[in-house]
C-alpha cells in the first residue's frame, strides 16, 4: 500500500482553444533532507518526493525530478496549453512508496 | 594528554564534522553541469531566474525561471535544471517542458544551505544549451539543525 497525503492544484474549469493558462499544484510532504544527522551522529534516512508529473489527456505537459534542495510542501506553478476537454492528471512519486494522483476536468471550448 | 592539546584535539574533530564539510563546492556544481550538458558548448544568457538577492531563511526560497520560446512543436524548450554551488547535493530541481505547455516558466520553493551561487541551465529542443547565474546572500541556512 503506498503512503499519499492531501494535494491541491488550482486550474481553470473552462478555458478557449489555444489559450494558455497556469496551474498551481501543492501537495503536503514534510520531508528529510537526508542530510541531517541526530546528535550522536546517525545519518537520517531521506524522504522526499522524487517525481511529479502533469498528463493532459494522456500527453506529458509537465515534467519535474526534484532533489532534497526543493522545500517542503512542493509547489510548481507552470502553464498549459488548451488543445481539447479532458482530464488533467497530476501524479507525485516519492521515496518510501509514496504516490498521489489527482485528476482535475477541463471544458475547452 | 595536556589541556592544550586536548583542545587543538576537538578544534580538529569539529572541522571534520562530516554535516560540516558536506556541502557541494562550485566545481561540483560545474560537474553537476557537466553531466547533463555532455561535450555540447553552453552558451550564457536567454534563461531569465529570478532569486531573491537576500533571503531570510534558505528553508523556502521561492524562485522563477523562464526562457523566451515560441513553444511549437519544431522550436521549444526541452527543460530547466536549477544547479547550486553550495547545497549538499548540486542538482536542486529539473523541470521538463513539452509543446503543450505553452510557455517555458515554472515557478517553486528550493532550500539553500549557504549564501552562494544559483545556475540555471536550459536544454532547447535544437539541442543548444543556455545559462545564467543569481548571487544570493542567506542569512539562516537550511539543513543545518540537528534532529
Amino acid at each position: 500500500m503506498s503512503r499519499s497525503s492531501r494535494a491541491v492544484v488550482t486550474m481553470p474549469k473552462t478555458a478557449k482553444k489555444g489559450e494558455v493558462f497556469s496551474i498551481r499544484a501543492i501537495v503536503q510532504h514534510d520531508m528529510e533532507s537526508g542530510f541531517r544527522h541526530t546528535e550522536q551522529g546517525v545519518r537520517v534516512p531521506r524522504d522526499i518526493i522524487r517525481s511529479f508529473i502533469c498528463t493532459y489527456n494522456g500527453n506529458e505537459v509537465f515534467k519535474a525530478d526534484l532533489h532534497s534542495g526543493v522545500g517542503s510542501n512542493p509547489l510548481f506553478i507552470f502553464y498549459a496549453k488548451a488543445d481539447q476537454s479532458g482530464t488533467f492528471e497530476f501524479k507525485w512519486q516519492g521515496d518510501n512508496n509514496y504516490l498521489t494522483i489527482v485528476n482535475q476536468a477541463i471544458t475547452v471550448s | 594528554m595536556n589541556q592544550r592539546r586536548q583542545f587543538i584535539v576537538s578544534l580538529t574533530a569539529l572541522s571534520l564534522c562530516p554535516w560540516q564539510s558536506a556541502n557541494a563546492t562550485p566545481s561540483e556544481a560545474m560537474q553537476a553541469m557537466q553531466a547533463i550538458v555532455g561535450k555540447s558548448p553552453v552558451n550564457t544568457g536567454r534563461v531569465y531566474f529570478e532569486l531573491p538577492p537576500l533571503v531570510e531563511s534558505g528553508n523556502l526560497v521561492s524562485i522563477k525561471f523562464s526562457v523566451d520560446s515560441p513553444m511549437t512543436p519544431t522550436s521549444y524548450v526541452r527543460a530547466i535544471h536549477i544547479i547550486s554551488e553550495a547545497n549538499p547535493s548540486p542538482n536542486v530541481v529539473s523541470c521538463y517542458f513539452t509543446p503543450l505547455s505553452g510557455k517555458a516558466e515554472a515557478s517553486t520553493r528550493i532550500r539553500l544551505a549557504d549564501s552562494q551561487r544559483v545556475w540555471a541551465l536550459a536544454q532547447m529542443s535544437d539541442g543548444s544549451f543556455w545559462r545564467t547565474s543569481v548571487d544570493t546572500v542567506v542569512t539562516l541556512s537550511a539543513c543545518t539543525e540537528m534532529v
